[in-house]
């Protein structure tokens, strides 16, 4: 029992360091790119007194401005069309005994295990072939494409656990169907809708590499953006920039788990 | 019961259960089309495109074997050898790291769990190009690690960071270590301690437990989680692209130039694709058919 203790001890204490130094390792970056948005220097080497100047010359560029309405554009829209097609997609899939229902599971996971420039890469070609203008509609449909099994796969996970007693007891007390599903069976589903509306969200907004295969020139999104000026070498901007995006994410940790509690506490 | 009423009694359920399999279709429909269209189709594309000519901007419509030829002949191997380097290499890292972060988290209490779960989850959200370019003002030969080099005197001039191969998979560390991290969390939490216990009651010393008892119980988060850092990085671009260099450059980035760069090779970035695609599914099968083996080797 000592040893047990002790090899408890030890365990802990090696777990503690390399978990303390991975997370200074998951964090130096953010906090590079925080601190440095404030720095006063056209380079970003070396500090040379605080400014806000690259926040206010962020707030003028018409480009990022553009860009950043592009972006939540695409999200917004590939996030409802994904989630209403996952939402259907799940419902249909609980039935076990349909026929090929393997094989569309099978269409539904593959793209998940597959590296995401072979998705761009193929849309690519398909735009070409079919000789579609590249612009904001193929990111559109391209992401669409790459959130749809996610948002699938997240719903139709949170059905698993369905409670079907709920159901019969409904029926048992002469609900109609419609009601049934209003009143029982969607705000079951909803955390998982919200789920597979935010993570379909924060991949678009996230996405640079497919969105890079299929927007056309003059069609940026905040990636493709950040990508090209990086590339052009004038970073200026860019970590100011850089940290609104980091407070977004905080702010959206913060929001998801008010959402959660709320979700929770009102079932 | 008559026997009237049972055979319609069978029909009432068949058609019922034909009513329920009609609104699966239904419900089914637009995501199958969609993915059939823009997932499926897109791939005998590729396919086709990787035996056509080449063009300047575009491919002419005759058939031709020389992408396939050029791969064969080994013309492209590097490309595919450095991208498998990158995607092991990034997977053994996260694994040595990612164990005992997971292990740590999935040990603590509670309330401080869920804290820290969080804390991994933070990055993994923050937008992927943004937390690159960090990296790059980490790494810059006038950058932050530099100066402080500098000024400690560990290094008499700036050291050569960016734009090496080992920037590469050190930054590859850092974007794919949440995705090895959660899985593992997810099958060390469920781990039952007891059995640790019993194990060093029974005389086993701490390196025996662990690899007896804690490695072969993770041993399905570990398969999850190298599914989901290998494969992504084995079609690495954007990493290779803005820390690594011209030299070595990855399958992805080749891809990536035959198709955007003129004189396009549309047929080449094809029959890469393609070939890429096939290594990918090799590799799963792989995966699938040793996972099998060791789900039916616990039965016993």
């Amino acid at each position: 029992m000592l040893r047990m203790s002790q090899l408890k001890r030890t365990y802990q204490g090696l777990n503690l360091t390399l978990f303390t130094l991975v997370m200074v390792f998951l964090y130096i970056p953010i906090v590079i790119l925080v601190i440095y948005s404030f720095n006063d220097a056209k380079i970003v080497t070396s500090w040379k007194g605080f400014t806000l100047n690259y926040y206010l010359r962020l707030w003028e560029n018409d480009a990022i401005k553009e860009a950043l309405r592009n972006t939540l554009l695409i999200a917004g829209l590939s996030t409802f069309i994904s989630t209403v097609f996952g939402v259907l997609a799940a419902l249909g899939l609980e039935n076990k005994r349909f026929s090929g229902r393997k094989g569309l599971l099978a269409l539904i996971y593959t793209p998940l295990v597959i590296p995401d420039i072979l998705m761009g890469v193929s849309l690519a070609l398909l735009f070409n072939f079919t000789r579609v203008n590249t612009g904001m509609l193929t990111v559109l449909i391209a992401h669409i494409t790459f959130c749809v099994s996610y948002t699938i796969i997240v719903v139709q996970s949170r059905l698993e656990g369905f409670d079907y007693s709920l159901v019969e007891a409904a029926m048992d007390l002469g609900a109609k169907p419609a009601a049934i599903f209003m009143k029982i069976k969607f705000p079951l589903m909803l955390p998982g809708i919200v789920a597979a509306a935010l993570l379909a969200f924060t991949l678009s907004i996230d996405d640079f590499i497919i969105t890079f295969f299929t927007s056309g020139r003059g069609f940026d999104t905040l990636p493709i953006y950040v990508e090209g000026t990086i590339r052009r070498g004038a970073i200026t901007t860019i970590n100011s920039l850089s940290t609104l995006m980091i407070a977004f994410t905080l702010f959206l940790v913060v929001v998801t788990k008010r959402v959660r509690k709320t979700l929770i506490s009102s079932l | 019961m008559s026997r009237k009423t049972a055979l319609t009694r069978k029909s009432l359920e068949a058609q019922a259960l034909r009513k329920r399999n009609i609104s699966s279709y239904l419900l089914t429909l637009p995501a199958l089309l969609w993915l059939l269209v823009f997932f499926l189709i897109p791939y005998f594309i590729v396919l086709i495109y990787s035996f056509l000519t080449p063009g300047t901007y575009d491919v002419k419509f005759t058939f031709t074997l020389d992408a396939y030829r050029q791969i064969a002949n080994g013309s492209y191997l590097r490309p595919f050898f450095l991208a498998f380097r990158l995607a092991f290499f990034t997977t053994v890292i996260c694994l040595l790291l990612g164990f005992p972060v997971a292990y740590y988290i999935a040990r603590a209490k509670d309330k401080l769990r869920n804290t820290l779960l969080i804390l991994i989850i933070i990055p993994f959200w923050t937008n992927l190009i943004i937390r690159i370019f960090s990296w790059r003002i980490f790494l810059a030969s006038e950058g932050v690690l530099n100066s402080v080099l500098l000024k400690l005197h560990l290094a008499s001039q700036p050291l050569e960071l960016l734009r090496t191969d080992l920037a590469v998979i050190l930054v590859m560390v850092y974007v794919y270590l949440p995705y090895m991290i959660l899985p593992l969390y997810s099958v060390l939490e469920k781990l039952d301690f007891t059995l640790l216990h019993a194990a060093m009651d029974l005389g086993a010393n701490e390196a025996r437990a662990f690899f007896s008892i804690t490695l072969p119980l993770a041993v399905e988060g570990i398969f999850a989680g190298a599914l989901l850092v290998f494969i992504p990085a084995l079609g690495a671009y954007l990493i290779p692209q803005l820390v690594g260099n011209q030299q070595s450059l990855y399958v992805g980035q080749v891809i990536t130039y035959k198709i955007k760069n003129i004189p396009r090779n549309w047929p080449m970035a094809s029959a890469m694709s393609f070939t890429l695609l096939l290594l990918v599914a090799l590799l799963l099968l792989v995966m699938y058919y040793l996972y099998r083996r060791r789900l039916r080797s616990r039965t016993y």
